[in-house]
């Protein structure tokens, strides 16, 4: 036995010296040239890519990858601002027309450097709209009519009627210029070839997908470059999926990772005392919100819905959900979209109001002891959603409002949604760009993602405004009016607004977050 | 022996075939819609319809099964909800890391609990005994997520000497292996024990000892081999088990094995990848009891006796 022990002992001595070698190995950086920064930038993500097929697909993790590799024509700055991309200028001709200008010096980063013109963007767009042919985002580009070629280096776009918003949705990522000649020269994979600093070099699933610099990045030798076109700083980026959370993070702190993407929160007080890690905070725009299926009885009533809105301690769940770390909110609208009003009243936790608009509604004298009603919440089986239920069905209770806790995989959670299953539900949005994706996605009559089944006519009215008016006071006030409209219809109770957390080596450059998620790591890399 | 094998494959397609239908019926009491998963929250119903379409969804439940069971004949289990990848190939692609994984898993188990049981054997009822049962029901007890992690905290983030996750080189290896094989050890130990306390009183071995044969012979020829064959149906129990059970383990370290690709496909509804990957899976239970079956013949000769009448 004594023999065995020491075996083993000597087998793992062993061991841990070739792995100390192979570790270092690993970790080892190639120079870029000045010496200085670290070959490869690892991110660590909190979920595996599925697909990098650009138009059959709408997932912020393959998005977060095809940013390196592809340019849209108006670049989406973590400003809130549209800044010329691939296309340098653009205007309204008339209501329906809206005439661009694109770059003359862009390439594709194929191996004979393609030019890129106004025929590309032509079939990229054309591409989008064809759902029969597999599309999946033809609904970001609601609305156009025709692209019409001009020149090589012009293009037109016809709309049906004019959109305040249109322009914005082509800073989509699937909507990146893609190249007309590699899928008629039935290149595999074409939609891989894109004009952006990185080249796709191999995706393992479930292990890695790598990005390397491109060699004829167009950008690297033109004029005129805005910063968020430059190329790319690191030699190679890697996406590792990392779905457990403590894995990611301890990887983080091994140095495994350089980046560690959405660190759970109640690790983080470890990683702020690790003297190598940085942990940024920053305002979010993931708005979580409790809401009612009104088409559903009794939460067709307007009183009632707002009894339960007084009844609602957001700061328990704010607590509860994430640590405190993210904003209350009263309106609908995700916070630092254009038109972003909160001052209207609201409902503020008021178990003495909500008890009497429970009386108005016809459910009086309800109370823990006293169940005056009964209901279903449904909500996805993750984190935060079991945690924000637990308070909510704590707090209705008080009012008298017994809520049996119904949890859902997601998917079933939005088919049931869709269908209109359920009573109470609970759910997230993540909007940063188009005010329109929020009014209409969520509130329009008949939008297949309007889970409360809301349908006003004045809610779609000033929707609408919105979107077309083109005076830009009138247009702001149709937003606020629209925003104190729906918090007293209250089709929904907004909860709060995540703040973005993500954790990173403190020699990290160059980072550019989105508080939505959608981060650009083309212009980051890490110094040694 | 070669008919034996033969039946044996036969056997299996009963169960295949009842495996896909309770996966299909499975699947279906889900709920979701994978045609709108697939289509995304803002597809309109006409898109989403024309998907459905398009995955075949809107056909009665055993017209799709009947299609599926015709694809599986030519070896074509569909393609993936959310890849669009061809189900078989990313199964194949994931298989080789979990057999990696579950063959050195069984290793580190065999090598820790064989000389343990037959040694607590030995020792029975005495200290060395007891503190080998308790390592057995300690690695019973214990959820291997959570020894995963600890194991990463002090492997990994402590001492620095193995990677916490991934799979690069043989060092990522380590850490899920002795995870895994540390839970397959405590099973293996315990049923070597027994089979050996069994083996122990037997007469012959008290022949081999009155005609002076050394203990650790007699242990080790006399003894080991005839308590063999409880242990091998625990090791081929256990690597069954490992094949389709090591979701945790595989989720903790970033394993890409196929366990995680049944679970990450589960949450995506990808009914084409579950239903495919489990099919795989009772395949590869079925062609690992056939195996331990032949294994048995190899230790025994009486069995391979039988296997010879029956041939």
């Amino acid at each position: 036995m004594k023999k065995l022990i020491a075996l083993l002992m000597a087998v793992t001595m062993v061991a841990s010296v070739f792995t100390g070698c192979g570790s270092s190995g690993e970790s080892s950086t190639g120079a870029d040239g000045e010496g200085s920064v670290k070959d490869t930038l690892v991110v660590g993500t909190d979920a595996d890519i599925n697909t990098l097929d650009l138009q059959k697909q709408n997932d912020q993790i393959n998005n977060i990858i095809l940013k390196n590799t592809h340019q849209q024509l108006v670049f989406f700055s973590n400003e809130q601002t549209f800044e010329p991309g691939l296309a340098t200028e653009w205007e309204f001709t008339d209501d329906t027309h809206i005439q661009f200008k694109l770059r003359q010096d862009v390439t594709f980063n194929d191996d004979a450097a393609t030019p890129m013109t106004a025929e590309d963007v032509k079939f990229t767009l054309d591409m989008a709209m064809d759902t029969d042919g597999g599309s999946l985002v033809s609904d970001a580009l609601a609305g156009m009519v025709a692209v019409n070629v001009i020149d090589d280096y012009t293009f037109e776009i016809e709309i049906e009627e004019y959109n305040n918003e249109f322009v914005q949705s082509l800073a989509s990522v699937p909507l990146s210029i893609q190249s007309k000649k590699a899928y008629d020269d039935g290149v595999d994979e074409p939609y891989l070839i894109g004009t952006g600093p990185y080249v796709f070099d191999e995706w393992i699933e479930g292990e890695y997908c790598r990005l390397v610099k491109s060699e004829n990045y167009w950008g690297a030798s033109a004029s005129d470059v805005p910063s968020y076109m430059a190329e790319g700083a690191s030699n190679a980026i890697e996406f590792r999926p990392y779905i457990e959370a403590s894995s990611r993070v301890i990887a983080l702190q091994n140095g495994e990772i350089d980046v560690c993407v959405n660190p759970p929160i109640n690790e983080l007080e470890y990683l702020e005392e690790d003297e190598n890690i940085t942990v940024e905070e920053k305002d979010g725009t993931r708005l979580f919100y409790f809401a009612f299926n009104v088409e559903k009885k009794p939460w067709d009533n307007q009183t009632l819905r707002q009894a339960v809105a007084c009844s609602i301690d957001r700061d328990a769940v704010l607590e509860a959900a994430v640590y405190g770390k993210g904003q209350l909110q009263t309106t609908i609208l995700n916070r630092g979209l254009w038109g972003f009003y909160d001052d209207m009243e609201g409902f503020d936790y008021d178990v003495e109001r909500a008890k009497s608009l429970m009386e108005e509604a016809g459910y009086g004298g309800g109370s823990a002891d006293n169940i005056v009603l009964r209901t279903t919440l449904t909500y996805a089986t993750s984190s935060p959603y079991e945690q924000i239920a637990t308070v909510i069905q704590a707090n209705l209770k008080e009012i008298g409002i017994e809520v049996e806790l119904k949890g859902l995989e997601d998917a079933t959670l939005k088919t049931e949604c869709g269908e209109g299953n359920q009573e109470l539900f609970l759910w997230r949005w993540n909007e940063d760009s188009k005010v329109d994706f929020v009014y209409r996605d969520l509130f329009y009559t008949g939008s297949p993602s309007n889970y409360h089944h809301y349908s006003d006519k004045k809610a779609d009215e000033l929707t609408d405004i919105v979107a077309t008016e083109k005076d830009e006071d009138k247009r702001l006030e149709a937003a606020q009016e629209l925003q104190t409209y729906l918090v007293d219809a209250c089709p929904q109770v907004p909860l709060y607004i995540a703040n973005l957390v993500i954790a990173y080596n403190k020699n990290l450059q160059g980072q550019y977050f989105y508080g939505g998620g959608n981060h650009y790591w083309a212009n980051a890399y890490v110094t040694e | 022996m070669i008919r034996y094998i033969i039946k044996r494959i036969l056997q299996m397609i009963p169960v295949i075939l009842v495996t896909s239908l309770l996966i299909f019926w499975a699947m279906g009491l889900t709920g979701g819609d994978p045609a709108r998963t697939k289509a995304g929250e803002k597809a309109t119903e006409e898109q989403v319809e024309q998907i459905r379409e398009e995955m075949g969804l809107n056909d009665p439940f055993f017209v799709r099964y009947v299609n599926y069971v015709k694809g599986m004949v030519t070896g074509d289990l569909g393609e993936s909800y959310v890849t669009g990848k061809d189900v078989f190939k990313t199964f194949m692609e994931r298989l080789p890391n979990t057999l990696l994984l579950g063959g050195a898993a069984v290793l580190v188990a065999i090598i820790v609990s064989i000389p343990l049981g037959i040694y607590t054997a030995v020792n029975q009822n005495t200290w060395k005994d007891t503190a080998g049962m308790i390592f057995a029901l300690f690695g019973v007890s214990m959820p291997n997520f959570w020894l995963g992690l600890m194991l990463i905290i002090l492997f990994s983030l402590k001492l620095g000497i193995f990677p916490s996750g991934g799979k690069a080189g043989w060092d990522t290896l380590v850490l899920p292996a002795l995870t895994v094989g540390f839970g397959l050890a405590a099973l293996i130990t315990r049923t070597t024990r027994s089979s050996m306390l069994d083996v122990i009183r037997q007469d012959y071995m008290t022949t081999a000892r009155a005609k002076g044969v050394p203990e650790k012979k007699v242990i080790r020829k006399h003894g080991l081999k005839n308590a063999l064959i409880p242990i091998i149906t625990a090791i081929g129990l256990q690597m069954s088990l490992v094949l389709t059970g090591s979701v945790l383990a595989e989720t903790v370290f970033s394993w890409p094995g196929i366990g995680r690709l049944v679970y990450d496909s589960i949450s995506k509804r990808d009914i084409p990848m579950v239903t495919g990957s489990i099919i795989m899976c009772s395949v590869l239970m079925c062609l690992v009891n056939l195996i331990v079956d032949l294994v048995y013949a190899f230790f025994d000769p009486r069995i391979k006796a039988q296997y010879s009448k029956k041939g």
